[in-house]
């Protein structure tokens, strides 16, 4: 019997770390109501933990829990991207928890158990961690969508969201459970070595295919895309940025590995597979992000044709590719959430696509800040969006797959018309509103931040390569 | 297939047995209706009505109080069975596991979900 020991427990310090926080927040609901003190305490737990999964965690790859749990190279930089998703959305949730009713220990305390669960979906060897990783994160996440119980626009779309993602656990739950009936274990490394010996097994392809549209319900890749709009449009700002950048990262790791290590031998399936789910989000993300005039709904669209894009890296099966897609994953949490972030920091106005209008006249920074994460968001160069997309466009090119390399770059053509519409709003236009207040000094911090990454990662392209490592 | 006969067995006595009792009850029964005992069993309350009705919250707040120590239990029992085994390993396993779980009580009780308002 295996029994967990400390050396086991060394391996979980980010989220133990996150956890503990969590519970010191739960404790201390009813005495933290105004202060900042929740803010600060998920930021100091977000470093640690991003610091833990660095430095004090075993330097080499190692794995606990009877091989349910590693920590390698691919697990430590979701990890600490993720840490950086939470600190980043806890910054810019200051403004709206301010102005809105809305339990603030508990807010924090769900982003914090969310963020848990993502990390342990990204360091799971086994299928049944990873289903209660992505578990924890779905059920935080929808618990946060729903969060202003006074506004019927909220609990619309926790519950949309809820119904879809206990679809999508049942539809994971059957892949696994179909998986286990083939192969007899849930372990990645064992179901791999059991694939080679076992040979093709039509129910392997089914089994696959359910636990990868499990896992595209998670990233909203269509055509599992259809809770997205509604869950970003009804929850507050920043709820909607934290979903669209932790979830889609841990859900695209979760799939990575699944993909490259349990599923490897059965590359042309999943070829077929991850094709379909690409194409099909790149194309109908930036058609249907053309009609949008609310900015949530339009990121929301944005996020689907983004994580079509992230798909393109893992279609082949090739650590280079999953490389690619890690770097994307990276480039996009930042640019997302700065995008996100400058729509949080206008307030009303930014939630409306007519409110970008004159803004350029009015607050040209801010304007200039927006312009650089739609151009990252398009994909232009010099920003980290280009250098995303160029690797897992080459990618594609790389696996032959040169119709669906062309495809992308026409839809990017599509998207670079959603994006810089709103870049003529704001240049081109006479104001309409009055002048934005003044942006909280939190929301300025986490907009420098992710300007600075997308700028950084546009200027030198290869600054993430030596972390990128796939599992 | 033939580790899947089990299932189909257990499938086949299943419905058999649930089907028997259905037709032994209607042949041998004795049969005296009244609009009460046609009417479609439900705990107490009516069983059709318009869904506009107001219902009080506090109840669904102790059965989910209930679900909390219910989880609990679940997994205090196995534990216990293995308790010998398992030392004091498993001992401080459990403790913060308990921990864990009262971090939930307690916040519900601070924020007034034992008040039977």
């Amino acid at each position: 019997m295996n029994r967990a020991t400390t050396a086991d427990l060394a391996l979980l310090v980010p989220e133990l770390i996150l956890v503990g926080m969590a519970l010191a927040l739960i404790l201390a609901a009813r005495r933290i109501q105004r202060t900042p003190l929740a803010l600060i305490g998920t930021i100091l737990a977000a470093l640690a933990a991003a610091l833990a999964s660095t430095c004090v965690v075993p330097s080499d790859d190692a794995t606990g829990f009877g091989g349910m749990i590693t920590v390698d190279h691919y697990s430590r930089f979701f990890k600490v991207l993720i840490a950086a998703a939470l600190a980043l959305a806890a910054l810019l949730s200051v403004r709206s928890l301010d102005e809105e009713w809305a339990p603030r220990a508990e807010y924090h305390a769900l982003l914090l158990l969310a963020s848990t669960g993502m990390m342990l979906a990204v360091s799971s060897l086994d299928l049944l961690t990873l289903y209660l990783g992505v578990e924890l994160m779905t059920l935080c996440s929808i618990v946060l969508v729903g969060i202003r119980v006074d506004r019927p626009a909220s609990n619309e779309a926790a519950i949309k969201y809820f119904l879809i993602a206990s679809f999508a656990s049942a539809l994971l739950l059957f892949g696994i459970s179909l998986t286990y009936g083939v192969t007899g274990t849930t372990n990645f490394a064992a179901i791999a070595t059991s694939l080679r010996d076992l040979g093709s097994n039509p129910l392997l392809l089914v089994a696959m295919g359910l636990v990868a549209a499990g896992l595209a319900f998670k990233i909203a890749a269509v055509p599992f895309h259809a809770w997205a709009p509604d869950a970003y449009q009804g929850a507050t700002a920043p709820v909607a940025a934290f979903l669209a950048a932790g979830s889609k990262a841990a859900g695209l790791a979760a799939l990575g590995r699944v993909c490259l290590v349990a599923f490897g031998s059965e590359a042309r399936t999943l070829t077929w597979i991850l094709t379909g789910l690409a194409a099909l989000s790149i194309i109908v993300g930036s058609i249907i992000a053309l009609a949008q005039t609310d900015m949530k709904r339009l990121l929301a669209y944005s996020s689907i044709t983004h994580a079509g894009y992230a798909l393109l890296g893992l279609i082949a099966g090739t650590s280079e590719g999953a490389s690619a897609t890690m770097t994307y994953a990276c480039f996009y949490v930042f640019m997302t959430l700065g995008a996100f972030g400058v729509v949080i920091a206008l307030g009303e106005r930014g939630e409306k696509l007519d409110g970008f209008q004159g803004l350029a006249a009015q607050r040209p920074g801010t304007a200039a800040l927006m312009l650089l994460f739609l151009l990252s968001l398009t994909g232009v160069p010099p920003t980290a969006g280009f250098v995303a997309k160029f690797g897992v466009i080459l990618n594609a090119v790389r696996a032959d797959q040169v119709p669906l390399a062309v495809l992308a770059v026409i839809c990017s053509v599509v998207s670079a018309f959603v994006y810089l519409r709103i870049a003529v709003l704001m240049y081109m236009k006479e104001p309409q509103e009055p002048a934005p207040s003044r942006f909280p000094v939190t929301v300025t911090a986490a907009l420098a931040v992710t300007a600075l990454v997308t700028l950084v990662g546009g200027i030198s392209p290869n600054s993430l390569t030596p972390w990128a490592v796939p599992p | 297939m033939t580790e899947y006969i089990g299932i189909a067995v257990t499938f086949v006595l299943a419905g058999g047995i649930a089907a028997a009792m259905v037709i032994l009850s209607s042949m041998l029964g004795k049969k005296n209706p009244t609009a009460i005992k046609l009417a479609p069993f439900e705990c107490g309350k009516d069983p059709f009505s318009l869904p506009m009705g107001r219902l009080a919250v506090k109840f669904y707040m102790s059965a989910i109080l209930f679900i909390l120590f219910d989880v609990e239990l679940v997994f205090l029992y196995p534990w216990a069975v293995e308790f010998r085994d398992l030392g004091l390993l498993g001992l401080a396993e459990m403790g913060v596991f308990l921990a864990i779980v009262l971090v939930g009580f307690v916040y519900a009780w601070d924020n007034g979900a034992l008040e039977w308002k």
